[in-house]
């Protein structure tokens, strides 16, 4: 749960980068300057290169390190000749992934660039807003392709990488800390300068965030939050409330649950097996990850929500919540696919054969069979999809726009126009509420592990 | 119980052929085993027979019901995996149990009788209530033996269910599987690259290479007269010559083998012909007056009843059983021509 809640909380999507964009990045007064853009980013897509990095060093064979040593190799030679090709295709693909993730950000920059660092979905977000739509859509495809093609090339590389990695025994991890002297050497020293940096960048503005949001110029206070009663309490038709905030991103949470994870899992079965076609049907469907929120807002907006004539004097035409909730299902379900594939990808098929031979139908073996022994992959992408619908912003702030299906994050941006307070009171809010529904998830998805 | 039948069976992946046309009739309650090397194609007929690959051409029937097309779990064929494949999330009762939740039990007993019953046959009694993962392989792959036979399918099909045992246990297993497959009579197809379980085991052998079938039969037909040279050489032990007709007479036949003149019974083959028989490495006798090869020895192995010489005939490996291992570095070995085998002749 811990990791899920880095994700949530410091995901390309997460919380923290609304949240950043609540608080300006207070007290560190660095806006609008490429540099920090650029090191936000840096720091939000490092975990992805290491995690791909990680899977791709797990599956080196220890033996053909030892057999490198064994034949003369120094530990840096083994380490120079065998590892280090192995591991370049992952390395490269890190690259590749923190391409994409930083050519579709959105929060940040707008939070720390301002328009004289536009990104194309700053821009994107920008011309909509000036209410001109068909230079937006030209903008959203054209940034759509390039990104799709770039995963189309991350997953053809991922596919050549499980074919390869079966049956691997991978070197023994070093302990971080074997003792106290060994914490001086160089190596060690890089890692714990690396993670004092990323406390400051991850935790620092959560930190930061609620501590605003009790601290007034006289010391502590409760202002802010009286401002979110009072808004709410006294609040006009027109203005935006704390309440149905909550309401509606705890709504669309559930709506995206009760899409995203159906869909997810059938998704990650269909990829797992041997067909014709399969890869095309993997980049189809882990197509959304490269489709930023804002296109996807976009799409919505200029398609469902705008209406699609149907002919015969019928439009097609699906609006507020159930756009939002389309929105964040689309954007949430690769994940749910993500966190339940690798496991069920790993179970001896010969599991769903022998049910099938004692006469279950395929589908009564998924559920008799593989999805017990996948449910904490299950339990985890349920944990993703809430927290990409509860942390959504970029499509979310266009599919709100003018409507009363406002959320959290939505709120957070709003009340930011006023004063910081309120809108940090309002992200320690969504932390509180996040937070929650991860342990309601936990417990719930522990409950059904347990039979 | 059924007997079951594969008419010209073929499977291509991709343009490559792994069945080319099988042919199998296997009888009622008869327990015939498909052996061959790795990739010859004997788990994917035993998968076509499950029912999880279709055959590209052919077909498979059991009895007179025909089968292609029907998915796996509308089949009443029991399984048995290498790796066991059992259920970790259900205790071993559950697993047991679980092809009792789409079929009724043989007979009017009830779901927890037809446990108790299965797990007493397989030994196993009262391991219900205990985790897969608490018993030890053997166990493990008799409970999925016991799972496979709870709904009283037609037909047992076993996918190399000993290879991920030792050997102590693999034989001592594979006699109790033997024993119940006689007790329940039911039609068995087992799979195994071990050409020796497959001759202690079965009622019927196919031998099968490269998608085909070699040869079928007996056990001891197909160790005794094998058909084809693939077969002579992959069942059981043995030395292969090959070489041409050089005379014929009433006692037998002259083939020059190498530059060397040997004497095998007589075959129906004209001069010139060529000839391929085998020789089982034990009738190669030091004290053999006909047939006498001089080999150099290469190795000397101690098996404990007797001594494997492998030598350097010619530039062709033979393979001799000896009582003790030789002495110095040369052997000398003849053979009768009654213990020759004919594996064919052309022309």
């Amino acid at each position: 749960m811990v990791a899920i809640g880095f994700v949530a909380m410091f995901g390309r999507r997460g919380v923290a980068n609304d949240l950043l964009g609540a608080l300006g990045l207070d007290p560190l007064d660095v806006m609008g300057t490429l540099g920090v853009v650029v090191v936000a980013h840096a720091f939000y897509n490092a975990p992805l290169v290491t995690r791909v990095t990680v899977a791709a060093w797990e599956s080196v064979d220890a033996r053909a390190v030892e057999t490198a040593r064994s034949l003369g190799a120094s530990r840096r030679r083994a380490f120079v000749d065998v590892v280090v090709p192995q591991l370049l295709p992952a390395v490269l693909t890190g690259a590749l992934l923190a391409f994409v993730f930083t050519f579709m950000t959105f929060p940040i920059v707008l939070a720390l660039g301002g328009l004289e660092l536009a990104t194309v979905e700053v821009w994107v977000y920008a011309l909509l807003r000036n209410l001109n739509y068909e230079e937006a859509a030209a903008l959203a495809a054209l940034e759509t392709l390039l990104s799709l093609g770039l995963t189309y090339a991350y997953l053809r590389y991922e596919a050549a990488q499980a074919a390869g990695s079966r049956g691997a025994n991978p070197p023994p991890r070093e302990p971080l800390v074997p003792s106290l002297r060994a914490l001086l050497t160089p190596v060690r020293l890089g890692v714990f300068a690396y993670a004092a940096v990323a406390v400051v960048v991850f935790v620092g503005p959560v930190l930061s965030m609620v501590w605003t949001s009790v601290a007034g110029p006289d010391g502590l206070t409760l202002a802010y939050y009286e401002f979110l009663v009072r808004r709410q309490v006294e609040g006009t038709a027109v203005q935006v409330k704390p309440w149905p905030a909550v309401r509606n991103s705890l709504l669309f949470a559930v709506g995206t649950l009760a899409v995203a994870l159906p869909m997810g899992v059938a998704v990650a079965v269909l990829t797992t097996r041997e067909f014709r076609g399969r890869a095309v049907v993997g980049a189809v469907a882990m197509g959304p990850i490269a489709v930023s929120g804002i296109v996807t807002g976009v799409g919505l907006l200029l398609g469902p929500v705008f209406g699609v004539p149907l002919g015969g004097g019928y439009r097609l035409q699906v609006t507020g919540t159930t756009a939002v909730v389309a929105a964040h299902a689309v954007a949430a379900y690769p994940f749910v696919t993500r966190s339940v594939a690798p496991q069920l990808g790993r179970l001896d098929p010969a599991m769903v054969e022998s049910a099938r031979a004692l006469g279950a139908s395929r589908v009564r073996a998924l559920v008799d069979v593989e999805l017990p022994l996948v449910a904490a992959g299950v339990v985890a992408g349920a944990a993703f999809a809430v927290a990409i619908s509860v942390g959504e912003f970029d499509s979310t702030v266009i599919l709100a726009e003018g409507s009363r299906s406002y959320t959290m994050p939505v709120a957070v941006e709003r009340y930011r126009g006023r004063r910081l307070g309120p809108a940090t009171a309002m992200g320690t809010v969504l932390l509180v509420v996040t937070s929650v529904s991860f342990v309601v998830i936990d417990r719930i998805g522990g409950r059904f592990e347990d039979g | 119980m059924v007997d079951l039948h594969l008419d010209g069976v073929s499977k291509r992946y991709d343009g490559t052929a792994a069945l080319a046309g099988v042919d199998l009739d296997v009888a009622d309650g008869e327990f015939f085993t498909l052996v061959g090397p790795s990739g010859c194609g004997k788990t994917t007929t035993l998968r076509t027979v499950a029912g999880f690959e279709d055959p590209t051409e052919g077909t498979v029937r059991f009895g007179d019901r025909e089968m292609t097309g029907v998915p796996p779990e509308d089949r009443d064929a029991g399984v048995v995996f290498q790796s066991y494949a059992l259920f970790p999330h259900m205790t071993v009762a559950e697993n047991v149990a679980y092809g009792l939740r789409f079929r009724d039990p043989p007979g009017d007993a009830t779901a927890d009788e037809r446990v108790a019953e299965l797990l007493e046959l397989v030994d196993l009694p009262g391991t219900g209530d205990r985790d897969p993962e608490e018993l030890s392989g053997g166990q493990q792959q008799r409970v999925a033996l016991a799972r496979a036979l709870a709904p009283g399918p037609e037909v047992l099909l076993l996918d190399e269910p000993m290879s991920a045992l030792d050997a102590r246990l693999r034989e001592r297993l594979r006699r109790q599987v033997k024993a119940i497959q006689s007790e329940l009579g039911i039609t068995t197809v087992y799979v195994t690259h071990d050409q020796a379980e497959a001759l202690a085991v079965s009622d019927r052998v196919a031998v099968m290479h490269d998608g085909r079938v070699e040869q079928v039969g007996p056990p001891e037909d197909v160790y005794r007269r094998p058909e084809r040279r693939f077969v002579a050489e992959f069942v059981g032990e043995n030395n292969v010559f090959a070489g041409r007709v050089t005379g014929r007479d009433a006692a037998g036949t002259t083939v020059d083998v190498h530059g060397c003149s040997l004497r095998i019974p007589p075959v129906d083959a004209s001069r010139d012909d060529r000839v391929t028989f085998c020789v089982r490495p034990a009738a190669l006798d030091p004290d053999e007056v006909s047939n006498r090869l001089a080999a150099s020895v290469t190795t000397a192995e101690f098996l404990g009843e007797a001594v494997r010489v492998h030598a350097d005939w010619n530039g062709r490996e033979l393979v001799v059983r000896l009582p003790d291992a030789p002495d110095g570095e040369r052997v000398t070995v003849g053979f009768d021509p009654d213990a020759v085998h004919v594996v064919g002749t052309d022309g």
